[in-house]
């Protein structure tokens, strides 16, 4: 029996993990308070001869409090009135500081706002931005399952994107938006929700927040698949002009300043580009400019003001018949119809404040977006130009689709967060709103091959759009492991379209005042007239409940599940008066686990998971219509896992996705989706050698792709895709020379593929069955860079 | 976390493995395509028949130049309001190319061309008779060629034909505010012609053309005569006499003349 047990004389409180708090920003899952308990051996001086952890809070924090209790000084136990070595337990308790938890704005920065799940990648570009890249659209490959592809659009078309089993076709099914600046257009008649993410310069993209499913109540129109935010940013200071140039006669040059007194998000860039592209009709012209100015507002607000600026010219190949290819009617390479192209113009300003006042916390937003595009795409030839009988006789006179659009947004969004305490435990509350308005202006005609002049309006709509959503979020901290949040949004769709062409052929033309081959008739059956346009009106509210569990972290391991509605709004032209405005609505749901640990030489995030989503109307590419139409509902089921690694020389990150996409009444797959996209991304970087007194820096990325083979329509499958890019740079004090290659294994692949009937020689008997069309793949390309920082760090 | 991933790879190898077996439905193939006369008829030789109108033919040659087949899903029941010259309903199969068929050979031809379908049932076939643009004003292909003779009460009318579907086959407008209610691709095309056949990845599509239902209402005797010795009558480029209009109506019957089969 020992006459006094040994006693804590000095203490030191362990030291919350920096790696945890470190990645508190990336994994946004809440940080625990836990305790750890630990057994120390103290020998007859007090001395600590020995600790081991007997209640385990996880590796780090048991390192942590290992490292504490060494630092302890005890005084040892007695017996017998001398002092002898014994055993003395620990406790350890572990609260995250006070700045970190909640995460408000701290200096300057925006909030990021809190994470849905394991389906919530916040994604840092960081080393990986040596992978070459052709533009911000593919970062979004950084996160799992997406995959993109050029469908003959041309260099300054959308990409197509896919994700989680979704054709997104050019983004209409996810909501898109760039500093908070929605991108997708609401109104664009080739699609819906239309996304050109061309006018971001993927140098000035510091992170990404892909969100793969309606989770987050902050998500609004369009986020049927998910949701992707662009974070804009620069690291190096100073002044940088980089200049490129490669192959199919590429050149670019780019210019970005970041003030060297000033944060990351305040920046701006320039760059203007051209290239031949890779085969026949691929020529392109682009400028772009972006711009950011944060500031403080005393303590606890800062702001920013941004803007950017975009235009481009391009040609396009379009898709070519395979057939045509086999017969060498057309290279592989080549253009079935060398009209193809179009041109595409985006400015945006953008101001945003967030402040603090007490336990809440305040954001307003304004933007205001001007875009206008013009696309001329021919996807069957010959097929589509009916003779009617009120027309003068004429062949096939050609399917190039015009289309114009020209829009202008205007929009809001703000919320404001109550943070408070109850039972011991830490909530929030956050209420919302999105406020956006669209007038947007489209006009599609058929250009004549021969003539270049059009024959046809198929659409002249001027529409008044309106959503305003309002949305409530709770944070609910049931215990230090088990957090829900969820809320629930509704939005308001209004729109108000003039259909300047409603009528488009009589039924019963008089001979006296014969209509003729005017598209817009202001006649009806015998002459009767009537205006040729027509006025709709209509507004409908969407609720959408969006909720999500977060168990753990239980040794770096998160367990979450999450539940969400969605909805895509219809394009105008399906708008008819006073009727129930047609939506998409969604049904998401998902299951993950997710694991993140700090180890001394690198770090590591893993997510698994699985999900399924419903689609009560799903849309369909129409290559007749040229755009995406109604279709019958979709469901998607599937699994992606992925995981990312950082360490002091290497970055490395990788994903697989599996996914079924099928329709509901018949069960038969939804074409044109991949079953399998695998995706790598990997960099390493260190000093090499010494050169007068500076280090050499060497980095070498690598970035590869692998889709599987994609359903295609009349049960086939496409050809599976296998790139391969990589890059190396040096880098010594203020030059950096870099060179790039994409498709590095040369392959020659069809990035696109389509089953469908055209008739692309109209001298020729009609090909009137569908057949398997492509847009060519660019072949193996080499790209040069030097570029040069001054003034600043690079 | 192990159960976890275990179950996560259950489910990747249960999406690989569906996802093979899986399918958008239907299927794209390829097959052969071939025209005959009929079988009754003797290669080499000349086909006799009989015309409802009373007349024994006797063909010595008869040449006809297919351009295309197709074959719809759809059942069309009415053709004569329609300006369009493609039917409304999914093509299924196709023929793109033509080339001149001895209809009085029985023995199957190919065509020069592929033939491509989806495995849909057909309801409709098509055949075009024209030497490639459908909607050409001038088409100067030859689409059938004929000689022959043909007796009634002991009266021979030795004959032939050289027809074409061009200027002379359009029919102008009596409406004015319908100008473009006759279109020339409608004179080119034999359709609908009824059918129920299924396309089968290896069989292949034989049409069977009997010329005997091309002159189902000639009256031969209203040929114009253009050589007196021997005696030579011909018919017209044109439809504007009896014989001439109805050889040219024959040529597009829908019924009696064109037998549209799939071969497995």
């Amino acid at each position: 029996m020992l006459d006094q047990p040994a006693r804590v004389l000095t203490r030191v409180e362990p030291e919350y993990p920096a790696a945890r708090l470190a990645d508190e920003h990336h994994s946004e899952a809440p940080l625990p308070e836990l305790d750890v308990e630990v057994e120390v051996t103290l020998d007859e001086a007090g001395r600590v001869t020995s600790a081991r952890v007997l209640a385990s809070g996880g590796k780090d924090f048991d390192e942590e409090a290992l490292k504490a209790v060494r630092t302890f000084t005890f005084a040892p136990a007695i017996k017998d009135g001398k002092p002898v070595a014994s055993r003395f337990h620990v406790p350890l308790h572990f609260e995250p500081p006070p700045h970190a938890e909640p995460q408000f704005v701290d200096v300057v920065g925006k909030r990021a706002p809190p994470s849905r799940g394991a389906g919530d990648y916040r994604i840092d570009v960081g080393k990986l931005d040596i992978v070459p890249r052709r533009n911000a659209a593919d970062l979004l490959k950084l996160a799992p399952s997406v995959f993109l592809l050029k469908d003959g659009g041309g260099e300054g078309h959308a990409e197509r994107v896919y994700l989680r089993g979704f054709d997104a076709r050019e983004g209409q099914d996810i909501e898109f938006s760039v500093g908070g600046v929605p991108i997708n257009e609401a109104g664009n008649f080739h699609g819906n929700g239309y996304a050109d993410l061309n006018f971001i310069i993927p140098e000035l993209v510091t992170r990404l927040r892909v969100l793969e499913g309606p989770f987050d109540p902050r998500q609004g129109n369009f986020a049927v698949a998910g949701s992707a935010e662009y974070e804009l940013g620069l690291e190096s200071r100073g002044l940088t002009a980089k200049a490129t140039y490669g192959s199919f006669n590429t050149a670019r040059l780019l210019l970005l300043w970041g003030p060297a007194e000033q944060s990351t998000r305040t920046f701006a860039g320039a760059e203007i580009f051209r290239s031949d592209g890779f085969g026949d009709n691929r020529e392109s012209w682009r400028a772009r400019a972006m711009g950011q100015y944060e500031g403080r507002l005393g303590s606890d607000a800062s702001f920013r003001l941004s803007t950017s600026a975009y235009a481009t010219q391009y040609e396009s190949a379009g898709l070519l018949r395979v057939d045509d290819v086999e017969s060498k009617k057309v290279d592989f390479f080549g253009t079935s119809d060398p009209n193809q192209g179009g041109s595409s113009a985006r400015f945006h300003v953008s101001a945003d404040i967030e402040a603090k006042s007490g336990e809440t916390f305040y954001g307003v937003q304004a933007f205001g977006i001007y875009r206008s595009s013009s696309l001329r795409e021919n996807f069957t030839g010959f097929l589509l130009d009916e003779q009617l009988a009120r027309q003068q006789p004429h062949g096939q006179r050609g399917d190039l689709i015009d289309l114009s659009t020209t829009a202008g947004t205007f929009g809001l969004r703000g919320y404001g967060r109550h943070g408070f305490e109850l039972l011991g435990m830490k909530h929030e509350v956050e209420l919302g709103m999105f406020a956006r308005g669209d007038m947007v202006s489209a006009l599609q005609q058929r250009v004549g091959a021969q003539t270049h002049d059009p024959y046809l309006t198929e659409a002249d709509l001027d529409s008044k759009l309106a959503d305003l959503g309002l949305y409530a979020d709770a944070t609910i901290r049931f215990a230090p492991w088990l957090i829900v949040r969820g809320g629930l949004r509704a939005d308001l769709f209004a729109f108000d379209v003039e259909d300047n062409c409603a009528v488009k052929d009589v039924s019963a033309p008089t001979p006296d005042d014969p209509p003729g081959d005017a598209s817009c008739l202001s006649q009806q059956r015998f002459g009767e007239h009537r205006e040729p346009n027509q006025h709709s009106t209509t507004a409908t509210i969407k609720p959408l409940p969006r909720v999500s569990a977060q168990l753990g972290p239980f040794g770096g391991f998160s367990f979450s599940l999450a539940y969400g509605q969605g909805v895509r709004s219809v394009d105008p032209s399906y708008v008819t008066q006073s009727a129930t405005t047609p939506f998409a609505s969604i049904d998401s749901g998902e299951a993950g686990v997710s694991f993140a640990r700090s180890f001394d030489v690198a770090s590591l995030a893993v997510q698994s998971v699985f999900f399924v989503t419903h689609v009560d109307r799903d849309q369909i590419f129409s290559e007749t219509e040229g755009r995406a139409t109604l279709a019958e509902g979709t469901t998607r089921t599937g699994w992606s896992g992925s995981a990312r690694s950082k360490g002091d020389f290497f970055d490395v990150s990788a994903s697989v996705t599996l996914v079924q996409s099928r329709f509901d009444d018949t069960g038969l797959l939804v074409p044109y989706v991949p079953d399998v996209v695998v995706r790598h991304d990997g960099a390493l970087f260190h000093d090499l050698f010494p050169l007068a007194g500076s280090p050499v820096t060497g980095k070498l990325g690598i970035g590869a792709s692998f889709v599987g083979a994609r359903a295609l329509p009349y049960g086939q499958r496409s050809d599976t895709i296998f790139l391969l890019d990589a890059a190396a740079s040096l880098g010594w004090r203020f030059l950096e020379l870099e060179i790039a290659g994409t498709n590095l294994a040369n392959l020659e692949y069809r990035q696109a593929e389509f089953n469908y009937v055209s008739d692309f020689d109209p001298n020729t008997p009609a090909t009137l069955v569908p057949a398997r069309h492509f847009a060519a793949g660019q072949p193996i390309g080499i790209f040069g860079s030097i570029s040069g920082t001054l003034g600043g760090e690079r | 976390m192990k159960r976890s991933l275990d179950n996560g790879m259950l489910l990747a190898v249960a999406v690989v493995a569906a996802s093979c077996n899986a399918s958008t439905g239907g299927e794209l193939i390829e097959f052969d395509a071939f025209a005959a006369g009929p079988e009754a008829a003797s290669g080499g030789e000349a086909y006799v028949f009989e015309s409802p109108r009373g007349y024994t033919v006797t063909l010595r040659r008869a040449v006809l130049h297919v351009g295309a087949v197709y074959l719809n899903k759809s059942v069309q029941t009415s053709v004569g309001a329609d300006t369009s010259c493609y039917l409304a309903g999914q093509y299924v199969a196709e023929v793109p190319g033509g080339f001149d068929v001895d209809v009085l050979e029985p023995t199957l031809q190919p065509f020069p061309v592929q033939g491509f379908a989806t495995t849909d049932r057909a309801k409709t076939a098509e055949i075009w008779l024209s030497g490639g643009d459908i909607d050409a004003e001038t088409d100067p292909t030859v689409v059938a060629s004929v000689e022959g003779e043909a007796t009634k009460d002991g009266e021979t009318f030795p004959f032939d034909a050289t027809i074409t579907i061009s200027e002379s086959r359009v029919i102008p407008s009596t409406d004015p505010s319908q100008p473009g209610v006759n279109p020339i691709c409608k004179q080119r095309i034999v359709t609908p012609i009824a059918v129920d056949l299924k396309p089968t990845d290896g069989g292949s599509l034989v049409v069977r053309i009997d010329p005997a239902g091309w002159f189902s209402n000639v009256e031969f005797d209203e040929l114009e005569l253009v050589d007196d010795d021997p005696p030579l009558y011909r018919f017209r480029d044109d439809s504007l006499d009896q014989p001439s209009r109805n050889l040219f109506n024959g040529l597009r019957a829908n019924s009696g003349v064109y037998d549209v089969r799939w071969d497995e």
